[in-house]
């Protein structure tokens, strides 16, 4: 067991701080709407121009394929100088549909979109979950009739985010008739300007539109943008998972090492105050997450589903140190600044990408070996 | 890579090793079947007392990291203050030239006990036999010898191990308390309380995958398997600590202070809410003293009793911000 960086991961590590310092942008990032996209892009692009975009992709795909030190130290760098978040409309194309295609593609998929994405010229959203099936994905209903060399799409997904200034949609539906569960679903690349395709944005409790509802009728995406075989979807779906449990979450996990010593920061004098307990406790945990950062990118993981034991840590923590801050500014939390807005949003945390709830049954019944619960 | 956090070869080997070891001498059953106290000396003949020390010292020259890993399994089998307080009073008596005693007590033949300093004088842990007392404190650590010290027993916590308070004299300077120390000392007694930790959520899972109620086994309900989870990830949170507490100290990196310091923040409560879900779990035999579920919260108590003070909110953290708000 070792962390010892040598002398080239110690330039490379200066050298992204300088660029970093150079080029982070200051103003807070718009939440939303085109003003958040356009945004996002000319932050994604300028780091593509200095080659900082695509840092875990291989390099034969146009990525850094950086190890997982660089990986690391770049992260670290990343969240030290206040850089835009990770999850920011570019997060779905550079961590989950970019390796998806990258994994499952074909070459005509893989040399038409991922520059696209690497550029920050093609926004991607998520199209997985539907009013029906949240926690339950594998009950999804949105259907795609197989005519020709087409399929033509009717349904309903929904918390899709970034619908509203996305080009594209990672699509997971089902496409064998009469199929059930995990089977008969295809990974679809849906090009999001089709016609009968309706984008209604929903308000989230923040008070912003950065997810919306989409409606297919009739939409027509030819068989083409199917990404591996059809009806293998969830196979496709689940490839992907251990790329994005092992580095898309880096920098939101490290982020919180830098948000509680802001929290501390704001919180002042505290010595020997219950406060000061709680500051403590809740720094000591984010060193905690960032050694488990370090640990799932250094060490092959125990089983397939350690990622649960991440998510469930990182999402809880982000919460208690968003409530620690509002705690500590008391009624000025009323007023909708900075910590007030990412309070709110941080309730999103224990729910979406797997709740809280099912990362515990995960660990229990998958890490643990406990008993699988009757399912109806 | 220059990055690893994998166990090396050897690291695995010391690991099984101190299991097979481990399981034949200290069973935790041995707390329930009547047996006689553990004698220190399997611990002591398998060299857990020297093992990160150098091989001139009679130690096997591994590091503190191989040191850290072996007291989660100690704490595992709830070997008991006595294993913490050796290694220690081994490395103090070496620092003050008594390389007679230090290879007395590696050698398991001078027995070592733990012990805190309270406002009523000094409590020490399992104190028979014991020719000296390892005593923590917010000062620093020191070692005193028990000869002639008056030792009045005291009824422990649920009448577990045993227990005795003593008016030991007072430490002299700085050099007869070794803060130096304290950081190690910290690092293994948060390691012992995370094999605490693990081996109340290796009960409860056992438990809960045979108990039946409704017809079913307990563990297929939520409520069980969420608590099952929570015991988890703290292991998880608190073994990654570990890790990277263990590389920094070793390495004498510029963060080992914050590192140890966050760890022996997290291991106490932890090793608590762990010990404190298994009996849950266990339901009514878990609240009797004839299952082993309240021995893990009664070892978690001690050994919290030993961690040093720290104040984590007064350390640099090594991410601070480089970028303005």
């Amino acid at each position: 067991m070792r962390l010892e960086p040598d002398t080239g991961d110690v330039a490379f590590r200066l050298r992204a701080r300088e660029w970093l310092a150079e080029n982070v942008p200051r103003e807070r990032p718009p939440h939303e709407g085109r003003p958040s996209r356009d945004h996002a892009t000319a932050w994604l692009a300028r780091c593509h121009k200095a080659g900082w975009s695509g840092l875990a992709w291989p390099e034969a795909h146009g990525g850094q394929g950086l190890s997982p030190e660089r990986l690391l130290i770049w992260y670290e760098e990343y969240v030290r100088a206040r850089a835009p978040s990770a999850l920011d409309c570019t997060f779905v194309a550079l961590n989950h549909a970019g390796p998806t295609l990258i994994a499952c593609g074909t070459e005509a998929q893989k040399s038409f979109h991922l520059p696209r994405i690497l550029e920050g010229r093609s926004i991607w959203c998520q199209g997985f979950s539907e009013p029906g099936a949240g926690s339950d994905l594998a009950s999804l209903r949105t259907f795609g009739r197989i005519e020709g060399d087409h399929l033509v799409v009717n349904g309903q997904k929904i918390w899709s985010s970034y619908a509203d200034i996305a080009d594209y949609q990672e699509l997971l539906i089902r496409t064998e008739p009469g199929s059930r569960r995990h089977k008969g679903l295809s990974w679809v690349i849906c090009d999001m300007n089709l016609p009968g395709i309706t984008v209604r944005p929903i308000r989230n409790m923040a008070g912003v539109s950065h997810f919306a509802e989409v409606f297919y009728d009739n939409v027509r995406i030819p068989l083409s943008c199917v990404v591996g075989a059809v009806n293998d979807g969830w196979s496709v779906a689940m490839t992907t998972l251990a790329f994005e449990r092992r580095t898309a979450a880096i920098a939101l996990q490290l982020e919180l090492s830098v948000k509680i010593e802001d929290v501390i920061a704001l919180a002042g004098a505290v010595k020997g105050s219950a406060t000061a307990e709680r500051l403590a406790d809740l720094r000591a945990e984010a060193a905690a997450l960032r050694a488990m950062t370090y640990r799932t990118l250094l060490r092959p993981p125990a089983t397939p589903f350690d990622g649960s034991l991440m998510r469930l840590v990182f999402a809880e923590l982000a919460q208690r140190i968003h409530q620690a801050a509002i705690d500590i500014l008391g009624p000025d939390a009323l007023v909708n600044g900075p910590w007030t807005h990412d309070y709110l949003e941080s309730y999103s945390e224990t729910i979406a990408g797997g709740t809280a709830e099912i990362q515990r049954n995960i660990i229990a019944e998958r890490i643990l070996g406990l008993p699988r619960e009757a399912t109806g | 890579m220059t990055f690893d956090l994998t166990l090396s070869e050897d690291q695995r080997q010391i690991l099984d090793a101190a299991h097979a070891m481990l399981e034949t001498n200290y069973p935790v059953e041995r707390f329930r079947d009547g047996r006689a106290a553990a004698p220190g000396t399997a611990l002591a003949e398998f060299g857990a007392f020297t093992l990160a020390l150098p091989e001139e010292d009679g130690g096997a020259g591994f590091t503190i990291v191989e040191e850290a890993l072996l007291h989660e399994a100690i704490g595992r089998h709830l070997a008991g203050p006595f294993s913490l307080a050796s290694p220690l009073a081994v490395r103090m008596a070496l620092m003050a030239g008594e390389t007679g005693l230090a290879a007395s007590i590696a050698a398991g033949r001078t027995a070592v006990c733990a012990g805190v300093d309270t406002a009523h004088g000094a409590l020490l842990l399992e104190p028979k036999g014991a020719a000296h007392a390892v005593i923590v404190s917010d000062e620093g650590i020191r070692m005193t010898a028990l000869d002639g010290i008056e030792l009045v027993t005291e009824t422990p916590m649920g009448h577990g191990q045993p227990l005795g308070r003593a008016r030991l004299p007072s430490p002299g300077g700085t050099d007869e308390r070794f803060p130096v120390l304290v950081p190690l000392a910290s690092l293994l007694v948060s390691a012992q309380l995370l094999g605490v930790a693990r081996g109340a959520l290796e009960l409860a899972v056992s438990y809960a995958g045979v108990r039946e109620q409704f017809g079913r086994r307990i563990g297929s309900f939520q409520a069980i398997k969420h608590h099952c989870a929570n015991m988890a990830t703290g292991i998880e949170m608190l073994s990654a600590q570990r890790d990277m507490a263990a590389i920094a100290l070793r390495d004498r990196r510029p963060d080992a202070a914050f590192q140890i310091a966050a760890l022996a923040r997290l291991a106490p409560r932890i090793a608590v809410l762990n010990a404190r879900l298994c009996i849950q779990i266990h339901g009514g035999i878990g609240f009797s003293a004839e299952a082993d579920a309240h021995l893990y919260l009664k070892h978690a108590h001690v050994l919290a009793a030993l961690v040093p003070a720290s104040d984590l909110l007064s350390l640099p953290a090594p991410l601070a911000p480089t970028g303005k708000e």
